[in-house]
């Protein structure tokens, strides 16, 4: 009997501490928002800034968003923001949204097992998950697992200053130049015109010079093309890549300025909004500085003209994807919703027309107004469509060691203290200490 | 002894000027080019190294402000590191007396691990201290920075102020205990005010250290309460979109005002410096 | 020394800096050490391997020219840097008409953010537009082609030194406040009986600064032994590896390859050279008779 009293006694405490866990767990539910912790990296003068402060602000105030309160830590620069989140990645928790700054950062997050596989949040939305080609998920998927969100597609190509194309007597072509003999044809023609070709740098990453390396190993045919498009490549003494350095080290001595070796892109990005050299290779990103007299003189927008690569090539990487750090199913619910907002089509458009950035869905019908107002732009959304050949560039696709060994050898390639054999064993070696 | 004739002495005052007008040149030249390139243009700035801007309004000042919570950081700065300064001089103070006047079996442990610590990297030291911090809940709180800061100031100076309190004469304080003045009386009202130069040296190079480190206020922060002004500088410089005009305006904003409290400092020295003269 | 409750005294005297002391680096210096001994990645926890990271760095290529390149760092920073201050102290110790300008000018690189110095040099020395071509045409050089200081492998190295190494007021701050410290009676002393200005410094005030000297040299040495913001903000150890020193491969290899065994191990080196400079310097410099330390 006593026992039966006690075993009763036991089982409505049991159920008491239930229903109060229950009631509890209500309680937060109706008080309570959900709470998500963010790192932003797009703050300060970062080029999506004032985006992402719309973007998170039109959340809250969406059906789904009302609920969700943000806690945001702000670090600018990606370089700080990749250092922050290799520490937590080592000793801490990741925030519960993980913008994603490249680095080969999913990756790493991955294999750190800190943040969440989404592969079923994209099974279970077959509407969403079908707005992504292969391609951009594939980018984002480590060991079979989906982790990332990719938000949009980074695109690159040529533009040029059709003034000085002009002075120059050359008449620019529609699309591209049918090859890089032809190319470097016309450059000639500028350079006796006393116009420098092009513009390059190497500080950082190397960023302007990356691009015109990736465009020609990835326009020289098969091999060159599938090498230009494989992930964390470590053999870089291939006869495309070799081909490709030595082009790179006659561009640095024949084409371009003379403070190319060594610089930073700003410097560079102003010599050609001073119209001092002809052809830039760079993202849609860049069009909005066209037109801002800040940085540009008056009236430049409408000299630049946009073509691909030689032989119809164009750069094109799926972004590495938003990832989720949350562990509680409350808060990773509520992190995919806000990765969804983030990449309905909606707002796709609206970051194409505040930041340049490329919808990562395909086939999105582009509204009249912004190619209206936004004239190259249109051509840039026309001209992709062209393009014959796409591959990948270092960032995207290389060792993170290795870009820099790219970009601190580059000046001795350029100087000629280094050959480009050495300079591609270099990057095969720099490659190796990865394994 | 030969009389100096008059033509070496003026060659003497000439040299002693041009040596002091070349390095103020070299060491005012950098603040004031970039006083002159906060008021260009991004233009401007980036394509010409020795152009007057173009005009002299603060839109670039108004940017700075903008952009960065820069008056924020800059209070954070100084509060963090005054604070920092404020222990590591008292610590050091007494430390290092111990460590230059006794002789005791832990000293030469001591001494070393203190050496060492000077060439241990931020890299490895950020992923325990992480840690650390974050059980002691002292994570992104102006205490945790200041605890970093003052260790990281004791090495250099308690070089420093070893070294000093060595020029200091035993003698007064064997004479002082001879008077039957205790120990601690001694230190406070023998050795303290003596050693009042070379404290204050190690204050303003304890200053000099801190007031520009990024790395640990980025590591051990998550938000505005503890940040810096060496991290409000990061916020100029986006990815293609760097503002170097803003980042000169905020480096105006903030380096006045440090030089201004320098200056102050220094003046302390200088009283200091009249005040005891024992060395000999 | 003799005093009352000595030891009581030492404790109360050296514990607290021991306790912060500890807090931020004991624990660190026995990871440090033991990690340098483990395959430890970004993602995978230490596990040991013995010397493995070391056999690996010392085979490295780029890791002796590192090293060489901090040791001549060293060597430069603790002569010519060094001196640079003493001079400097010895000139403004007479108070020449404007040297207390002078004093609080000199100190003001210390005080910019390298972020900006960084972002200040490469401006500056640009070929194409920053201040080398007008210095050369007002020097009436002739060259071929605008000499690029960074960008080249044959100056970078120089062009960075020179971004630090005439910036010595920290040094004479430490200077000035030794010299405050010298009995003025004994320069006029010396001064009635005839000698001159050089004669006081050379008889007087240099003897007197040998011991502070040798703090300024271990200082000068170990601050190169950790330099890193100034190399990370312009030539971020290049180009090739001309201005490559152990911080920065250290951070490469942390940062970039995510190798933390390995950069670990290259802390481990960077922590034994310091040491190795900090006790040679100090035997260097130490006087046979101490001033300060009377036996008990």
């Amino acid at each position: 009997m006593k026992r039966k009293i006690a075993r009763g006694l036991l089982a409505a405490g049991a159920a008491g501490l239930l229903a109060a866990g229950l009631s509890m767990y209500a309680a937060a539910e109706e008080s309570g928002k959900v709470v998500l912790d963010v790192i932003n990296y797009h703050v300060g003068t970062d080029y999506a800034a004032e985006y992402y402060s719309y973007l998170f602000d039109e959340f809250q105030k969406t059906e789904e968003g009302k609920n969700v309160e943000f806690n945001f830590e702000e670090i600018p620069t990606t370089d700080a923001f990749n250092q922050k989140i290799k520490l937590l990645i080592s000793s801490g928790d990741l925030p519960d949204i993980v913008f994603n700054g490249g680095n080969n950062i999913t990756e790493l997050a991955a294999k750190s097992g800190k943040v969440a596989d989404l592969t079923p949040y994209f099974d279970a939305d077959p509407e969403w998950k079908a707005q992504f080609d292969e391609t951009s998920l594939e980018f984002n998927t480590v060991e079979g697992k989906i982790y990332g969100v990719p938000v949009s597609k980074e695109i690159s190509y040529i533009y040029y200053n059709k003034e000085l194309f002009e002075q120059a007597g050359i008449e620019a072509p529609e699309v591209a130049f049918a090859s890089w003999d032809e190319f470097f044809e016309v450059c000639d023609k500028l350079k006796e015109a006393g116009i420098t070709p092009v513009g390059m740098d190497s500080a950082d990453s190397g960023w302007l010079t990356n691009l015109w390396m990736s465009a020609l190993i990835g326009t020289s045919g098969d091999a060159g093309n599938e090498w230009m498009n494989s992930m964390y490549p470590t053999d870089f003494e291939t006869p495309e890549v070799i081909a490709a350095a030595e082009t790179i080290q006659k561009m640095f001595q024949q084409y371009t300025t003379p403070d190319a070796v060594g610089a930073k892109y700003d410097p560079m990005a102003t010599h050609f909004f001073n119209g001092e050299v002809a052809m830039f290779p760079n993202g849609p990103w860049m069009i909005p500085d066209f037109s801002e007299t800040e940085k540009a003189p008056e009236g430049f927008a409408d000299k630049v003209g946009v073509m691909l690569m030689p032989c119809s090539g164009m750069e094109m990487v799926p972004t590495p994807g938003d990832m989720v750090g949350a562990t509680e199913e409350d808060k990773i619910e509520a992190a995919v919703t806000f990765l969804k907002f983030e990449t309905s089509l909606e707002n796709q458009i609206i970051a194409l027309e505040m930041t340049g950035l490329q919808p990562v869905s395909n086939g999105l019908e582009i509204p009249a107004e912004l190619t209206e107002n936004d004239p190259l732009m249109a051509e840039v959304l026309e001209i992709q469509d062209k393009a014959e050949l796409t591959y990948g560039q270092n960032q995207a696709y290389w060792y993170q060691n290795t870009i820099d060994t790219f970009s601190t050898e580059l000046p001795e390639l350029a100087y000629g203290n280094i050959t480009p054999e050495e300079f591609c064993a270099k990057l095969s070696e720099s490659a190796a200490k990865n394994e | 002894m030969r009389k100096t004739s008059k033509f070496s002495v003026y060659l003497a005052h000439i040299c002693k000027y041009v040596f002091m007008i070349f390095f103020v040149c070299i060491a005012v030249g950098p603040l004031l080019w970039a006083f002159l390139s906060s008021f260009k243009t991004y233009s401007e700035i980036n394509s010409s190294a020795l152009s007057w801007p173009s005009s002299f309004n603060l839109e670039n000042y108004k940017a700075a402000f903008k952009y960065a919570p820069i008056a924020k950081y800059f209070l954070n700065s100084v509060i963090i590191v005054g604070c920092s300064v404020l222990v590591t001089v008292a610590l050091v103070a007494m430390c290092a007396y111990i460590i230059s006047r006794f002789d005791f079996k832990l000293k030469v442990v001591i001494v070393l691990l203190i050496s060492a610590s000077l060439m241990l990297p931020a890299q490895a030291i950020s992923q325990p201290l992480f840690a650390i911090f974050q059980k002691l809940g002292i994570f992104d709180t102006k205490i945790g920075l200041i605890i970093v800061y003052s260790a990281m100031g004791i090495p250099m100076s308690f070089f420093v102020m070893t070294s000093y309190y060595k020029t200091i004469p035993m003698a007064l304080e064997e004479s002082a205990y001879i008077d039957g003045a205790s120990f601690l009386q001694t230190f406070l009202r023998i050795i303290l005010p003596l050693a009042k130069p070379g404290l204050v040296t190690i204050a303003l190079l304890q200053f000099i250290n801190t007031w520009n480190e990024f790395y640990f206020a980025l590591m051990l922060t998550s938000g505005n309460s503890a940040r810096t002004v060496p991290i409000a500088l990061n916020y100029y410089m986006g990815t293609f979109a760097n503002n170097y005009s803003a980042l000169f305006a905020a480096v105006v904003l903030t380096v006045l005002p440090t030089i201004i409290l320098f200056i102050i400092l220094q003046r302390q020295v200088m009283e200091s410096l009249t005040a005891g003269a024992v060395k000999g | 020394m003799r005093t009352k409750n000595r030891g009581i005294w030492i404790a109360l005297f050296t514990i607290p800096c021991m306790i912060l002391f500890a807090i931020v680096y004991a624990a660190p210096i026995v990871t440090v050490v033991y990690t340098s001994l483990c395959d430890y990645s970004l993602t995978s926890g230490p596990v040991f391997r013995g010397i493995k990271n070391f056999v690996t760095i010392f085979n490295d290529e780029d890791f002796l020219y590192s090293i060489r390149n901090t040791l001549v760092w060293v060597v430069l920073q603790s002569t010519f840097h060094v001196l640079l201050g003493l001079l400097m102290a010895l000139v403004l110790r007479r108070k020449p008409r404007g040297w207390s300008v002078v004093r609080t000018a000199y100190m003001i690189p210390n005080i910019i953010p390298t972020a900006a110095t960084g972002v200040m040099f490469t401006l500056l020395l640009n070929p194409s537009f920053g201040i080398v071509q007008p210095f050369l045409d007002f020097l009436g050089v002739d060259y071929g082609m605008v000499p690029n200081l960074f960008g080249n492998s044959r100056y970078a190295f120089w062009t960075v030194t020179c971004t630090w190494i005439f910036y010595s007021g920290f040094n004479t701050i430490i200077f000035l406040a030794e010299m405050g410290a010298i009995d003025k009676e004994i320069y006029e002393a010396a001064t009635v009986d005839g000698a001159k200005p050089w004669q006081l410094d050379r008889y007087i005030t240099l003897p007197l600064m040998k011991n502070i000297f040798g703090t300024c040299v271990t200082l000068a040495s170990v601050a190169m032994v950790s330099q890193f913001d100034i190399i990370y903000m312009t030539t971020k150890g290049g180009p090739g590896h001309s201005t490559l020193n152990l911080p920065i491969y250290l951070y490469k290899a942390a940062t970039l390859e995510n190798n933390f065994g390995k950069a670990n191990a290259v802390g481990v080196v960077q922590i034994v050279i310091g040491l190795i400079l900090v006790l040679l310097i100090q035997r260097l410099f130490s006087e046979k008779k101490e001033t300060g330390r009377v036996r008990q």
